[in-house]
């Protein structure tokens, strides 16, 4: 069993940057100060997960002290997962106090009421951010530390942002886990998906920087502009139309930085409208068609392209509702609108 | 010989650097009065402004405009319209000085909700509601943990006074308490073990302290819950001491307990501190 967990300790250090491996293992603060400074960090990075696994082996550590690592690993690397966002409703006004621990025991004891096998570790930051862990095992086998499942939530928001393992089937009771935990009726899952955690936050908390009319604008802040040319003889052809753009661009988007997404994804069931002589489809169905964008951060990118040229001033506002409607999956029909997601209880 | 000759050269130095410190000085006031003049001139031009337009009004619609230099007229009708408009800016930054602005827009209302607490001004939040087909909310920037649903759903369409005056109880409740905490966690991080816990919306605060300030061991932990959203003082405070305490400490926790309720949490510390000195 120590070996298990103990190989399980060296993967996980393998993947931490060999400059981290150090600050990384204080944190976790199972080996004491005295014991790292045994260990030779400006080895490979082979040798010296080979060394942190052999001393914590000799330690006897055992599986939730190997998972609190694996928990720190991730809450400082989340964008190496794929986040989605859940979303829980409940009737009624009753504002409870959110205790921790109650939910905590709730959480344990729904979850490993309907599977034994499950390894449960919780962490809570600063950010009123709780980070849970769930290793799923089947009502046969011990618990795959490789196959994980995160899930953070913030106490008293209906939002919920998990990163699902590749067992998706394990998925509905994780939900129902959560309903019951924080005293609400049910969950759906939100159309927002993304590498970035702290971008999905900043889009369902609000965050991100939305310009709102008012007659007290906040100050603006430094912006870099660049030097007008002293040189009289250069004119700006199209600066009003400039100037133009710049404004409606500001209204839509916002001073700030955009929150980082991926992707965004139309599925099209629409209409092919095509000149009557081409007849290019006889059959009068919608055609079906589905357009990705994808970028490093789309939105910053959706951002630069009218000031670029690329595209008209104002955006079509299937794509600068991404924020507000936080969604970057969307199905258009003829004419309706766009359709949401349904809502699903476990 | 070079002696003598070196002290006259430094003489002379000495005499050049004092008239340039005069001239100097000279030259400063000088400026200042200059500037002063500008001053004056600029209130007297503004005094002449409003004059003249008194004396416009009075003659009232017959007659000819009496001379006046048309340049006379020109400064006047700006120096007035500067004023006007120096005047509608400070009453618009009174309204959003009182906590509840708002802009008309296209399509409704933009309402700008600015908190405070005690004198302090904190965060500003935005509601950008529409008017038809029914009064809505289109976008807003409300922290998620606030139930703005709520009051919506039971205010926006009977009462829109009612609904932003409740949203700015719960949200300027919501700032004091997140203020107090950070206050406490600044100002008086010696008298806590560790950070303080607390929730999104502050209204659940736990913490371990001493009345000393020193590093001694933290003999009583504090549990306070917040149970009106609208209000920024705990409804109930939960002290408690560790069991091997002295029980003079044992009964001062029910005092600690009504201070706590009854008095802002930064200044409840001190008033422990000058407890403990009297």
């Amino acid at each position: 069993m120590d070996e298990i967990v103990a190989e399980y300790i060296r993967r996980t250090v393998l993947k931490i940057p060999r400059d981290e491996i150090k600050t990384m293992l204080q944190t976790w603060g199972f080996l004491s100060e005295r014991q790292l400074q045994t260990l030779n960090f400006h080895q490979t990075k082979d040798n010296v997960s080979q060394d942190v696994a052999q001393l914590c082996e000799d330690n006897s550590v055992d599986i939730k002290q190997a998972a609190v690592l694996d928990i720190i690993y991730n809450h400082i690397y989340p964008n190496k997962r794929i986040w989605s966002v859940y979303q829980m409703n409940k009737t009624g006004e009753e504002m409870d106090f959110f205790d921790l621990t109650d939910f905590k025991k709730k959480f344990k004891r729904r979850l490993q009421s309907a599977l034994k096998n499950v390894t449960i570790n919780f962490r809570e930051y600063e950010d009123n951010a709780i980070w849970i862990r769930i290793a799923w095992g089947t009502p046969y086998k011990k618990p795959n530390q490789y196959k994980t499942s995160y899930v953070v939530y913030h106490s008293q928001t209906p939002y919920v942002f998990i990163s699902a393992s590749v067992l998706r089937s394990t998925l509905p009771l994780l939900c129902q886990a959560l309903v019951v935990a924080s005293n609400y009726h049910d969950i759906r899952e939100m159309e927002l998906r993304s590498h970035c955690l702290n971008s999905l936050k900043d889009i369902v908390f609000k965050r991100y920087s939305q310009t709102f009319q008012t007659y007290c604008p906040r100050p603006l802040q430094e912006r870099n502009v660049a030097p007008e040319s002293v040189d009289l003889r250069i004119i700006q052809e199209n600066r009003n139309e400039k100037e133009r753009i710049q404004r409606v661009n500001r209204e839509v988007f916002g001073d700030g930085p955009q929150p980082k997404l991926e992707f965004a994804q139309y599925k099209l069931e629409t209409m092919f409208k095509s000149n009557p002589k081409m007849d290019v489809l006889d059959i009068k169905e919608p055609f079906r068609c589905l357009v990705k964008f994808s970028s490093p951060h789309l939105l910053e990118s959706l951002k630069s392209l009218a000031p670029a040229g690329l595209a008209d001033a104002p955006l079509s506002p299937l794509l600068t509702c991404i924020p507000q409607k936080a969604r970057n999956y969307f199905k258009i029909r003829e004419r309706k609108g766009i359709f949401p997601g349904s809502f699903v209880s476990p | 010989g070079v002696l003598s000759h070196l002290e006259t050269l430094e003489a002379r130095a000495h005499e050049l650097a004092l008239k340039q410190e005069e001239t100097e000085q000279q030259e400063e006031k000088l400026a200042r009065l200059k500037a002063r003049v500008q001053e004056l001139r600029l209130q007297r031009d503004e005094l002449r402004a409003k004059v003249d337009l008194q004396q416009k009004r009075l003659l009232g619609k017959e007659g000819v405009m009496t001379s006046g230099v048309p340049d006379a007229a020109q400064p006047s009708d700006r120096a007035v319209l500067e004023w006007k408009i120096k005047t509608v800016q400070a009453m618009l930054q009174v309204f959003y000085l009182t906590g509840i602005s708002g802009k008309l827009t296209k399509r409704g209302v933009c309402f700008c909700i600015s908190t405070a607490y005690e004198g302090t001004y904190l965060d500003s939040y935005y509601v950008d509601l529409i008017i038809k087909p029914a009064v809505q909310i289109h976008r807003h920037s409300v922290p998620v943990f606030i139930p703005l649903e709520q009051l919506a759903k039971k205010y926006l369409q009977t009462d829109i006074k009612r609904f932003l005056s409740v949203l700015s109880d719960h949200l300027n409740a919501y700032v004091g308490r997140r203020y107090q905490a950070d206050q406490l966690q600044e100002h008086f991080s010696d008298h806590l073990e560790g950070t303080l816990q607390r929730n999104s919306l502050c209204n659940v605060l736990a913490f371990n302290y001493n009345v000393s300030g020193k590093k001694e061991t933290f003999l009583f932990s504090a549990k306070l819950l917040y149970g009106d959203l609208c209000r920024s003082l705990p409804t109930e405070a939960i002290i408690s001491c560790t069991p091997d305490a002295p029980a003079s400490l044992s009964e001062k926790t029910a005092a600690h307990s009504d201070v706590f309720r009854r008095v802002a949490l930064h200044k409840a510390f001190n008033s422990f501190s000058s407890a403990e000195e009297s």
